[in-house]
Order: C-alpha cells, then structure tokens, then sequence
C-alpha cells in the first residue's frame, strides 16, 4: 500500500516536473524563428489595413510589435559606433528615443498598402558569436521577391533583432555610416534635428 | 617665334595634364593599397570631398533637368508603352549579360539568359513583351564590372562621376565594356535619349525612397551603392560573412555591459572567448586581403582558374568561420 502510494507520489511528481519543464520552456520565449514569423504576420496585417489605418494608425498599430521584436536600444548604439561614449546619458536617452520612433514611423510609412505580398522563411543559421540569421524573402506579385535577412541576437529570454539586410543592404550598416558621419560633421543637435525632420516628412506623406 | 611659343605652351599644358593624372591614379591606387582595418569609409571613399561636390552637382542637374524630362516623358506616355520601353532596352541587356556569365564561367546561366533572350526578341516582339518572365525565365543581373570582381580585380576607391552618378575605379572599365557591349549604343541619338528618359523614370522609386529615408542622402547613396555591388559581385554570398566581422566586436562589446549581470554565470571562460574571437577575426580579415591581393597577381592568367580560386576561398572562409565556431 506504501508502496504504491509511493508509486503514485513518484509518477505525479514526474508529471509534474514534466508540465515543470513545458512552462520553463514557454517561459523561455520564443525562438529566432518565431519572433521574425510573428512580427512580418503583423507588418502584413497592418499593411491590408492600411489605407483605413492611415500613417498614425500604422505607426500605433506598429509600435508594440517593433518594439518588442527589435533591440532598439542596441541598434541605436551600434549605430552611432565610438561616439556613443562620447554622449551624455540624456543625449543617449533622447538619442533611443528618437530612433525607435523613427524605425517605427519608417515601418509605416513603407508598409502602407497590401498588394498580395506574403513572407516566406528559408532558412535560419547560427553564428560564430550566438547570434541567430533568419534568411527570408517577401513575395510581392509580378515583381522579383525582396531577399529579407534578419540577425538576432538573444536578450533576456528572448530573441531581438539586431540587423536587417534586404537585397543584400544591410540596414545596420547603412545607418551606422550615416550617424557616424552626420555626429563627426555636423555634431548630436543636427541628428537629433534631421531624424525628426524625416518623421514629420513622413507622417505627411 | 610667337606660334613656337604657343607650342611649348601646349607641351607644357599637356605636361601639366599629365602630370594631373599621374597624381590621380596614384592616388586612387593609393588608396587600394591601404590595408588598415580602422576606418572602412575613409578607406572606400577617400576622395570624399570631390565626390560630395559632384554628387550635388548632380542632384540639381537632376532636380532642373532630368527629372522635369523624365516626369513629362511619364506623363505623356502611357504605362504600357513605359512598360514595352523598359522590357526592350532591358531585353538588348541580355547580350551583355550572355557574355559576362560566359566571362564569369556560368555556363548554365548563359544558357538559361540565352534563351529568355531568344524568347523575348521573338516571341515577345523585339523584346516589348517580357515572355520569359511569365515562362519563369528570371533575368539575371550580371555586368562587366562583376566580371573584373570574379576575376579578383580590387574594387578601388568609390566615385561619383559627373552626370553618370556613383561608379568605382573598377567600375569606369566595367561601364566602358558594358556600353560597347549593347546595340542600343550604335543607333544614334534619339534611341539613346528614350534609354535615358526609361533609366530615369524607372530610377524614380529609388530616388523617391532615398530622398525619404536618407539623414545623409550623399552617404546613403555611397553605402547603399557600393553594398549593392559586392552582392551583386558575390552573388550575395559575401553579405552575411562580412556583416558579421563588421559588428561582432561592437556587439560583444555593448554584450559586455549589457550581460553585467549575467557575467558571473559564464565566468572566466566567457570572457577569454571574447578576447580570442576578435583576434581570429582579424586574422582571418587579413588573411581574406591576401588572398585577395594574391588573386590580382594571378587575375589575367586564366578566368576559369581564378574562378576556381574565389570558390575556394568562400570554402575556405567557410572551414574558417565552423572552426570559430567550434
């Protein structure tokens, strides 16, 4: 009788640190992969709704799901390179700020209508560091497919965006040559000033 | 005695030219040369202050001329005609792109270009209608200037050249072969005039794009410009290699102070990778300009052997990358 109570102790002990380890797992976050097929579900989403939505209903529609799936903050420091150091906290503060409001806007004034496009997933790979690379292409209809590559990098539990290169541009690398220079020539005011301009352009167009 | 003057002030002009272009080549192989690691954009753009002021020269013929044309030329047509005049001018690219593959030792690509070639200027009326497109028949984007890359010539320095736009050293031949190479370049004037109004209207969304997007439109341009090439050139096996060298240092860095916390957990092991990953890096960065610079030894010799080279080096870099891996 002890002994099968025992039994009985022992199986729901397994069951329980089965039904344990699920929870860890989920609590885990999800994979690279996961994260890239949740946020471009959400870009097509909001790209079929987005003439009603217009530019201020894509850019709140958009901004949980780029926040959430981005480093934003890393990317914002990667791309201003040295000179992040050289920034004081304030200037870092706005400085992400203002970047991740303009990622956001740039997003949505890029995917403004629905034309029949679809993401596709190819292929996912590791990297030398940890890092994650989820090769993908967006399907647009009569025209060559856009070749979309995201790096991840893992954050927390989670996986975030670090890079994105379509076509082969890689995004990162693109911002980082311009704020680099724009700091060098024209100093922290001039890219706070410019990168607000390009928001209002587009929240006007 | 004054029409001799005049003449040696004519040698002496030409001198002066001369010697103008001799200081300009070398300064452009000059900058090739440079094997620093430091600073990738003054090591691809040296020439950066020319460059800017004929980039905004540029930019207005195209704000006051090309642009006002190519807007009445798209006004004034209809979008199917547009569309029949981009696929013909795109169709006699074809020869061009038959030659490079079989320059670049693609045979099975030339074929497959030879034939939506063959289909187009048949089938699709002179190249009007774009049939291999609706066969599955995708072009292929191949050039001179990709041919010299496969061959192992150095990129050199970038250029904006006036009227024609972002080029490189290596791209001034490239566009010279590139031009002999297409029909539409012996028929005279009003053909070529309708290839410029095409190539501007169709250039419209990209310049539409950068004026948009851009903070710095000049390096905007040069950087989306010149990664667009080495896709191009690689055929897009490059990218995810290179990207990754440019930034794991920086990320690890910002790892560093981001996993503050975290470090305690990977402890001392965590820390000597990240010393010894960015060495082997630059090792294998520096081995990669040797083995480049050696390949512009051998470039000339023989296509299909440099051919075999480049592959090679992608393994190489491949063993090297699953080694760091590891």
């Amino acid at each position: 009788m002890v002994l099968k109570n025992m039994k009985l102790a022992v199986i729901f002990i397994f069951c329980l640190l089965g039904t344990g380890n699920g929870f860890a797992e989920d609590g885990k976050g999800a994979t690279a992969r996961q994260i890239i097929e949740k946020f471009q579900e959400e870009l097509i989403q909001v790209m079929k709704n987005g003439k009603q939505l217009g530019f201020s209903g894509r850019y709140e529609k958009l901004y949980e799901p780029v926040s959430n799936s981005h480093d934003l903050t890393k990317i914002a420091r990667i791309v201003v390179g040295k000179e992040w150091e050289k920034l004081s906290e304030e200037q870092q503060k706005k400085l992400v700020d203002v970047f991740s409001r303009f990622s956001v806007a740039s997003y949505a004034h890029n995917f403004k209508d629905y034309a029949g496009e679809s993401f596709k997933f190819d292929s996912e790979e590791e990297t030398a560091r940890g890092g994650v690379v989820v090769h993908s292409h967006l399907v647009i209809p009569d025209e060559k497919p856009v070749k979309f590559d995201y790096m991840l990098k893992e954050k927390g539990n989670s996986w975030r965006i670090i890079n994105i290169i379509a076509n082969g541009v890689s995004d990162l690398a693109l911002k980082r040559s311009e704020y680099t220079t724009i700091l060098q020539r024209e100093g922290f005011d001039a890219l706070i000033a410019k990168i607000n301009e390009k928001i209002d352009n587009y929240s006007k167009l | 005695m004054s029409i001799n003057k005049l003449g040696s002030h004519r040698k002496g002009i030409h001198k002066q030219a001369l010697f103008g272009i001799l200081i300009w080549t070398t300064m452009i192989l000059g900058g090739c040369a440079t094997t620093e690691v430091a600073e990738q954009q003054n090591q691809a753009d040296p020439h950066e202050n020319i460059n800017r002021k004929i980039y905004s020269f540029n930019d207005t013929v195209d704000n006051y001329v090309a642009e006002p044309i190519a807007d009445a030329y798209k006004w004034i047509t209809p979008q199917f005609v547009q569309t029949g005049v981009f696929n013909f001018f795109n169709n006699l690219k074809n020869i061009n792109i038959v030659l490079n593959d079989v320059l670049q030792a693609k045979f099975k690509q030339s074929a497959q270009d030879t034939g939506r070639f063959a289909i187009n200027s048949t089938i699709g009326l002179a190249g009007f209608v774009d049939v291999a497109k609706d066969v599955g028949l995708e072009q292929n984007d191949e050039d001179f200037e990709q041919t010299l890359a496969v061959w192992g010539v150095p990129q050199g320095s970038y250029l904006v050249l006036p009227l024609l736009g972002p080029s490189t050293v290596r791209g001034i031949p490239g566009a010279i072969f590139d031009t002999a190479a297409n029909p539409s370049s012996y028929v005279g004037a009003p053909v070529q005039l309708v290839s410029l109004l095409n190539a501007r209207a169709n250039a419209e969304g990209a310049l539409k794009f950068i004026d948009e997007a851009a903070l710095d439109p000049y390096v905007f341009t040069r950087e989306s410009f010149l990664q667009w090439r080495n896709h191009l050139a690689t055929d897009g096996k490059s990218q995810a290699a290179s990207d990754l060298t440019d930034f794991d240092d920086e990320l690890s860095g910002n790892d560093k102070e981001d996993a503050a916390g975290a470090a305690s957990l990977s402890g001392a092991g965590g820390k000597s990778t990240e010393t010894e990953n960015p060495k082997a890096g630059l090792i294998l960065r520096l081995s990669a300009d040797t083995r480049e610079f050696e390949q512009v030894s051998h470039s000339f010799r023989s296509t299909a052997q440099s051919f075999d080279e480049t592959a090679q080096s992608f393994k190489n870099a491949g063993t090297k990358i699953d080694k760091l891996r590891k």
